[in-house]
């Protein structure tokens, strides 16, 4: 599904965010990637969004080298991919509805089906009854939530996340956690940026572990922090 | 369309294999949709929306008004070239019959309308009438004017009645042939120069309007540049970015025409008692000229594309140049 073989990403100025990663998530597989910040999670996340190209090295998604990808294809990849954000983005003057209808919108749904598919995705996440609202009446986890909801409603068969649980507390952490392996089930490959290691221990998922831009760790997290 | 995933349906209209002929409608229902959009858009931000429409307006009304003004004075120049008469001066001593007979021929001549005879003691009299030397005049032994043949030209433009001109000149009993078309020429070069100077300064300021549709446009890009990021990073090409501010120009363009529409019937109605006691005391029967149907159909698109125009060439720039920075 998502394969980085030998990528690294240097930046002008001679910085190196990354370092010769290499790894792969299967269909349908769950991981964290966890590393201090400014250890390459958020560039690594750019290579697969087509927001950065790497400076050596491909990156595969489903056998499709994004190298290949030419500028006016890169809208095309990003409605395969989902995106959260940790700072959510969302659009604050449009309601919910809007907001999560927007990826529906840009590939030219409309009417009952677009309607149904808005009200299935926050269904899933909890929030079929803020339809109509304004995203800041809604509390921080709600807010994220809807932004869950925005990168599912085209059902992606990729989930990215940066942070999702940046600005959370423990508890609404864990709820947003449970959304990402409720997608999972269904088939979703997931891949979980996060610096919330207790969190990722206790979830016992897959974790790759970036520390100055080289990959340190791929497979369970080992060891057990202290709970918050 | 997936890249990655072939078999991936993604498209709503795609997966329900709507026909051709219900896309086909569903494509314009969704443009009239986004116009619609984008008029609200200008609704939301009322004081921006209305300045830029008022210059846009009063930048538009000036080529208007000056194209009124050439056509108008066209209209002028065009009912004086009726008074392109050629004036046949005959030589002294010639005898009336040789007058009239010469009056019938040019009467039979393809090229001449009409030929009035103005007689010496016509002219005299009329002289005397009008001059005010009336007593004066009694003084002299004999009449020292001229019998004139007045020529109306078939064909009254100015080349035309000037071959015509010399001509007649060669016949026998004219002394001289005059054809007062001097001043005729200096105001279709006047005119034409007119019309020169109101193109010059048509395209500045549909220029200016060009700069000012796409300098809003811009500013309303920047103020949506975070929205525009989320959109590119859900997938948004850049196209579908485009649209509704490519709807925004349009609308100024249709409001800004509109206003320099209202603005050019307001000044007419304004002019127009003014105009009638002036043309009044010339007992001219002219009036002024108003823009026609097909005039303000022109206005119209010419602003729609002006705003249509500037507001791609700033969308197609500063579009592009906003990329996502991070997820």
């Amino acid at each position: 599904m998502l394969e980085f073989a030998d990528v690294s990403k240097s930046y002008p100025g001679g910085f190196v965010a990354l370092d010769r990663v290499s790894f792969k998530l299967e269909k349908g597989e769950m991981a964290f990637l966890t590393g201090h910040s400014g250890a390459g999670k958020s560039t690594l996340l750019k290579l697969i969004s087509l927001i950065e190209r790497p400076s050596v090295g491909k990156v595969l998604i489903n056998d499709v080298d994004l190298s290949r990808i030419r500028r006016p294809h890169i809208p095309y990849v990003r409605r395969d991919i989902g995106i959260i954000f940790q700072n959510h983005r969302l659009l604050m003057n449009h309601t919910v509805f809007d907001n999560v209808a927007l990826p529906l919108v840009i590939e030219g749904f409309s009417g009952k089906d677009m309607v149904k598919r808005v009200h299935a995705a926050l269904d899933k996440v909890g929030l079929l009854d803020k339809v109509r609202c304004l995203p800041h009446t809604l509390s921080g986890g709600e807010q994220q939530r809807v932004g869950i909801a925005r990168a599912v409603v085209n059902k992606p068969p990729l989930l990215l996340a940066d942070e999702p649980t940046g600005n959370l507390d423990p508890d609404l952490s864990k709820e947003i956690m449970r959304v990402f392996e409720a997608f999972n089930q269904v088939g979703v490959s997931v891949l979980v940026a996060t610096h919330d290691l207790g969190l990722v221990a206790r979830m016992k998922y897959r974790t790759l572990t970036l520390k100055q831009g080289k990959m340190i760790n791929d497979g369970l997290l080992q060891y057990q922090e202290d709970p918050l | 369309m997936s890249i990655l995933f072939s078999g991936r349906v993604s498209s709503g209209a795609a997966e329900h294999k709507i026909s051709l002929g219900r896309r086909f409608v569903m494509f314009w229902v969704n443009h009239l949709r986004q116009a619609v959009a984008s008029l609200g858009e200008l609704w939301r931000t009322p004081s921006a929306s209305i300045l830029t429409i008022g210059v846009l307006g009063v930048s538009l009304t000036l080529p208007a008004t000056l194209h009124l003004l050439v056509k108008n004075v066209q209209q002028v120049s065009d009912s004086f070239t009726q008074a392109a008469e050629i004036s046949l001066f005959i030589k002294d001593g010639s005898s009336d019959t040789q007058i009239s007979s010469l009056q019938k021929i040019l009467q039979a001549d393809s090229a001449v309308a009409r030929v009035t005879h103005i007689s010496k003691q016509q002219a005299l009299d009329e002289f005397a009438a009008v001059s005010g030397f009336g007593a004066a005049l009694n003084y002299l032994t004999d009449n020292p004017l001229p019998d004139v043949l007045l020529v109306l030209p078939k064909n009254t433009n100015a080349d035309s009645a000037r071959q015509l001109l010399q001509r007649l000149s060669k016949e026998r009993i004219v002394e001289f042939g005059k054809l007062d078309i001097d001043w005729l020429t200096r105001l279709d070069a006047i005119v034409s120069l007119l019309r020169q100077a109101v193109l010059v300064i048509a395209i500045l300021l549909l220029g200016a309007v060009l700069l000012i549709i796409g300098n809003t446009i811009r500013l309303s890009i920047m103020n949506k540049k975070d929205e525009i990021e989320v959109m590119k990073l859900v997938g948004a090409t850049d196209a579908f970015i485009q649209r509704p501010f490519l709807y925004g120009g349009i609308w100024y363009g249709v409001f800004g025409g509109l206003l320099a529409f209202l603005i050019v019937e307001a000044m007419l109605w304004w002019l127009q008692g003014a105009i009638v006691s002036v043309t009044s005391l010339y007992d001219s029967e002219f009036s002024l000229m108003a823009l026609s149907l097909a005039e303000f159909a022109g206005l119209m698109l010419l602003a729609m594309a002006l705003g249509l125009s500037g507001s791609y060439l700033s969308v197609r720039r500063h579009i592009s140049a906003i990329e996502p920075t991070g997820p």
